[in-house]
């Protein structure tokens, strides 16, 4: 451990508790926000970021137009919010930044917990795993099966714990557990 | 510190830029197309040669390379009403849905802005309130579209960008339409 966070100064655990509650209403404004444009299911994340190209992935040698009849209430359909490749670049670009910024902070955090070298290291692991798995599984559903999906989900549910078990066991060890025990 | 952190994350939130729909397409649809009652859509799968054409005119690619045209037709007759299209333009603070609607001349009968962002929404709509979309009134397919520049000095910096970025989105629905309706 190379700082102890169950003995920092009040101002210190104060600090710490703020920014991991904030970290915390982000993270369940970010979840509201998947619900509404991505969903939590692999089919609807993979209607989000699947390309259609899939079905005809090379364009045709001559331009091939097709018409065929619609009603009314099918311009009411609510067509799936699509992330297309140029907007997948501009979230990558915008998002892994940050997410490491994030996975950074509550691993410095995880730095001052009291908990074995090993479990340490998993724990800073999944911090940055799961933000890579997030966009990896976007990117391999666009470009090589829908079946990726699994993946995006998996990696946003592994941020949602990640920061869950920092959270709880930063606010035990500062605030909860008794010094004789934390000494 | 804690400004830094708190300052790094409203960064990020303020990256995130869920769409918003200002009108339904089909009130668009029924505003754009009045007394049609019965619809098509054509879908034109874009060969490489011509995305290319597509893409040297406007610096632009439909989504998977395919066209989507909307036409609405009145009564037994099946008589023309006009041809629609609801184009993405994408931008720094997320997509713009414009819809382009044609008369039966090939003239631009109206333009709907139909969804913008969260973000967004404010400028969209002041740069519509200081009469945006009625400037495309008329413009045939081979106009460029010039209307964000009227807006100079009625509106602020932001407005005037996004009414930039709506005449992106005119142009294009332009282009298509002349290149792709219009001749086929």
């Amino acid at each position: 451990m190379l700082y102890d966070l169950s003995r920092a100064d009040v101002r210190v655990k104060w600090l710490v508790t703020c920014l991991l509650l904030t970290f915390g209403l982000a993270y369940g404004f970010g979840g509201w926000m998947v619900a509404l444009y991505a969903g939590f299911s692999p089919k609807s994340v993979a209607a989000t970021y699947a390309s259609s190209e899939m079905s005809m992935p090379m364009p045709p040698e001559s331009t091939v137009v097709v018409e065929h009849p619609m009603t009314m209430s099918q311009f009411a359909e609510v067509a799936p919010h699509q992330v297309d490749t140029a907007l997948l670049v501009q979230d990558t670009h915008v998002h892994v930044p940050m997410y490491g910024l994030i996975a950074a902070c509550l691993a410095v955090v995880v730095l001052g917990l009291r908990m074995s070298r090993r479990t340490g290291l998993a724990l800073v692991s999944l911090l940055f795993a799961a933000p890579w798995l997030d966009f990896l599984g976007m990117w391999l559903t666009k470009f090589l099966a829908a079946g990726f999906a699994w993946l995006t989900i998996l990696g946003g549910w592994a941020m949602a714990a990640g920061l869950m078990i920092v959270t709880v066991a930063a606010l035990w060890q500062m605030w909860l557990m008794k010094e004789r025990t934390a000494t | 510190m804690t400004t830094l952190l708190r300052a790094g994350l409203a960064a990020a939130l303020l990256h995130i830029t869920p769409t918003v729909v200002l009108v339904d397409r089909p009130d668009a649809v029924a505003q754009l197309l009045p007394g049609a009652d019965k619809f098509f859509a054509r879908e034109v799968h874009l060969s490489d040669a011509d995305a290319h054409k597509l893409h040297e005119a406007v610096d632009w690619s439909p989504p998977d390379g395919v066209l989507t045209f909307y036409s609405g037709r009145r009564g037994a007759g099946g008589a023309l009403v006009g041809v629609l299209e609801f184009v993405r333009v994408d931008t720094p603070h997320g997509p713009l849905e414009v819809t382009v609607a044609f008369d039966t001349t090939g003239a631009v009968r109206g333009v709907i802005v139909t969804k913008a962002t969260v973000e967004t929404k404010p400028w969209v709509q002041e740069a519509l309130r200081a009469g945006l979309v009625t400037r495309y009134r008329g413009l045939k397919p081979s106009d460029s579209p010039a209307a964000a520049a009227a807006l100079r000095g009625a509106v602020g910096e932001l407005p005037l960008y996004m009414a930039r970025e709506v005449d992106k989105g005119v142009a294009r629905a332009l282009a298509a339409y002349r290149l792709f309706y219009q001749t086929r």
